[in-house]
């Protein structure tokens, strides 16, 4: 069951197309990465997902349908500039933030209190939010995501500016999340972090999609026939099945020919008695298909 | 609603317990109870202290000042006359009783003085507002001498006013009957404009400053995601009017109590009480006004991306509020002129300059029923215009204010 739609969208700013004829979906309990560059069009395309632009053309269908105000109080968003009220207190403006969301009295007491016990903040519930650190603010921004119990969450660069404590903290409340059966949405640059976390993801350059499926489907063509091993003895200069080996700081590449497979070559190294400390097949990563397509895209335009 | 109600919550328990607010809400009966004071006391025929320290004795100290009359005018120096004025017979007298302290200047009037029209003023410092010092008796005593030395004719060419009477040809309505040298004759209008000025600027100025505020905060984009633009433009104009009215309604309780407490002290008079109607016209007035312009600066507030952009913004649209300030003695002094029928029914300055009307003297009901009409058609204008200009693509960018621009936004949108 598909949470989230989008067909053919469009933005325009003046002369700039923000948002080019974006097409994607994200299934019911799935962790999503929204990926591109900065200027992509991501927070653009968030926006109009969430209702707070309006596409010039295409449709959105989030939760079964159009965005009504029934809807928003069933989304947590994040967004990329952070923002509360920094001249009250954290509890009055995380009280503020749930009651639009529809949560009110005693409940949401409950549990923000139960948060800001998890986040450590509930020391400082009385003081202004512009007395916090910067790594608190996060955390009481975060809860105002989470405090409603969303089941679409959207998250605009969730990693900016965090430590590797909080980073780690945001993880794993998101793998929490979909452990629960949340649906996701995570906007960001970071392609290491959609390799570690989503499930699928769509790649977006100058407000086109590039890449979209799965993180094996999106690899699947980027594949390369190349493994990366690692051996305390050099390696002997003939090895079956290898066309070319590329020594590098911390592995020895090589190139396989057409014939050949890992597997085939794993076989001849241990004959060969070889010691191996690693052997991996040389996963391209998102961000070398990243630089891939857009040098693909540029070498397209200029023909 | 239900959002739109918690809006409004949020943004009038965020202003009434701002320090700002509280101070001012406090600090203006204060200033009002000290400013009523002063008033009243001036106006007691009785000495007291307070008349004391703003009206000194002008007989306290005596400044001495001489003159030499080469020109022969001066015949007769009758002895109320001569207080504090000195005769020399040359220059040279003068200057030595000028450098002897005797007197602190003197007046030469030289042999052809009724040919050229020339005197002259010596004094040993330099002083540009010097003149302000000069002492009214050598004045009076010269005009006594060239008019021939006759008291009446010199009391009616210094004052050939004197004693007028002025018969109203109107129906009899105490304000007519104010006089025209108490100086709560003034004062009344002045202190009503400046009450309505002040209330309507700040009330107004409370939303551009919300919304400026919520932009850079960064909070807005969280908002937009749960209520819509006109949710929050309704929630904000309607608490931050509650907000003004609060403070508007504390204001002239706390005065009005004062009155009833202080009894004599605040006594000015039935030509100086303001009827009932005066209230509810007034709290008509402040919420229109405060509408208009609480409309404007949250359009100001929508577009410009920070608070010194704002506060550029409001000094420009503010201008039509000013305008009764500048104009203040001219529409008291002649309530009933074009120019003040004029201003009390241009839709921008109309809150401000007719509640100094109605605190000067009668304003016909048609032309409070005109403005009324005049505003609430702007309003509505203005409440369509900006409802565009709310929009989020607006609310999450921002630009530099310009007035043009502004305008442009405003009225292609209405």
């Amino acid at each position: 069951m598909k949470t989230l739609e989008v067909s053919n969208i469009y933005k325009k700013f003046g002369d700039n197309q923000a948002v080019n004829n974006v097409s994607f979906s994200v299934e019911k309990g799935e962790l999503f990465g929204l990926l591109g560059p900065n200027g992509a069009g991501k927070t653009t395309t968030i926006r109009i997902l969430l209702d707070i632009f309006k596409a010039d053309a295409g449709s959105v269908s989030l939760l079964g349908g159009p965005m009504t105000d029934e809807k928003k109080n069933r989304i947590g968003y994040l967004p990329e500039e952070r923002g509360l009220y920094q001249d009250i207190t954290v509890e009055r403006c995380l009280s503020f933030l749930a009651s639009l969301k529809g949560l009110e009295g005693p409940e949401a007491k409950k549990r923000i209190d139960a948060y800001m016990e998890r986040f450590d903040l509930t020391a400082h519930r009385r003081k202004k939010v512009k007395e916090l650190s910067k790594g608190m603010q996060q955390k009481a921004q975060l809860i105002a995501t989470l405090v409603h119990q969303p089941e679409v969450i959207i998250i605009d660069e969730p990693f900016s500016a965090l430590d590797p404590v909080n980073t780690q903290m945001v993880k794993d409340l998101l793998n929490e999340e979909r452990e629960k059966g949340t649906t996701i949405v995570m906007c960001t640059h970071q392609m290491h972090q959609v390799e570690e976390l989503c499930d699928r993801l769509v790649l977006i350059n100058k407000g086109q999609v590039v890449l979209y499926g799965s993180l094996q489907e999106v690899r699947a063509p980027f594949a390369s026939r190349d493994l990366l091993v690692r051996s305390p003895h050099p390696l002997p200069e003939k090895i079956a099945g290898v066309e070319r080996v590329e020594p590098n700081t911390n592995h020895v590449r090589l190139l396989l020919t057409p014939e050949a497979t890992p597997q085939s070559v794993l076989k001849t190294l241990v004959e060969l008695n070889v010691p191996l400390e690693s052997f991996e097949v040389a996963v391209p990563t998102l961000d070398e298909i990243f630089i891939q397509v857009v040098q693909r895209q540029a070498e397209t335009a200029a023909a | 609603m239900k959002k739109t109600l918690r809006v409004f919550l949020n943004e009038l328990i965020n202003t009434i317990t701002k320090r700002s607010f509280i101070i001012s809400m406090v600090m203006g009966p204060i200033i009002g109870v000290i400013v009523f004071l002063v008033v009243s006391a001036l106006n007691q025929d009785s000495p007291n202290i307070v008349s004391e320290v703003f009206m000194p004795d002008p007989n306290a100290k005596m400044v001495m000042q001489g003159y030499v009359d080469e020109a022969g005018l001066i015949k007769a120096v009758p002895e109320e006359m001569g207080k504090g004025l000195k005769a020399y017979p040359d220059e040279a007298a003068a200057r030595a009783a000028l450098q002897a302290d005797e007197i602190n200047a003197f007046y030469r009037l030289p042999a052809d003085y009724l040919e050229k029209k020339q005197v002259y003023y010596i004094r040993e410092d330099f002083n540009p507002f010097g003149g302000m010092m000069q002492s009214d008796s050598f004045m009076s005593l010269l005009d006594y001498n060239v008019l021939g030395q006759d008291p009446l004719l010199l009391t009616r060419v210094s004052n050939p006013l004197m004693n007028q009477e002025v018969v109203n040809l109107a129906p009899e309505d105490p304000q007519t009957q104010r006089s025209e040298d108490n100086i709560m004759t003034f004062m009344l209008p002045y202190a009503v404009t400046m009450l309505f000025y002040s209330m309507i600027m700040a009330s107004a100025s409370l939303m551009a400053n919300s919304i400026t505020t919520e932009k850079q905060n960064r909070v807005m984009e969280i908002l937009l995601v749960a209520v819509t633009p006109a949710q929050m433009l309704a929630g904000k104009i309607l608490a931050l009017g509650v907000a003004g009215l609060a403070q508007m309604v504390f204001w002239m309780g706390s005065g009005y109590a004062l009155l009833l407490v202080s009894g004599s002290a605040f006594n000015l008079g039935a030509a100086f009480s303001l009827p009932l109607s005066f209230l509810a016209w007034g709290l008509l007035f402040f919420l229109l006004g405060y509408f208009l312009y609480a409309s404007l600066m949250a359009g100001v507030g929508a577009m410009v991306p920070n608070l010194r952009e704002t506060s550029q913004a409001t000094m420009i649209l503010v201008v039509p509020l000013i305008i009764p300030l500048a104009m203040i003695g001219s529409i008291i002094e002649m309530p009933n002129s074009p120019l003040s029928i004029g201003l009390s029914l241009f839709p921008l300055t109309a809150p401000v300059t007719m509640m100094t009307r109605m605190a000067a003297t009668q304003v016909p009901l048609w032309q409070l029923l005109a403005a009324v009409v005049l505003l609430v058609g702007t309003i509505a204008l203005l409440i369509r215009g900006v409802a565009g200009l709310f929009r989020a693509q607006t609310l999450l960018s921002g630009q530099a204010f310009s007035i043009k621009l502004f305008f442009k936004a405003l009225f292609l949108k209405a």
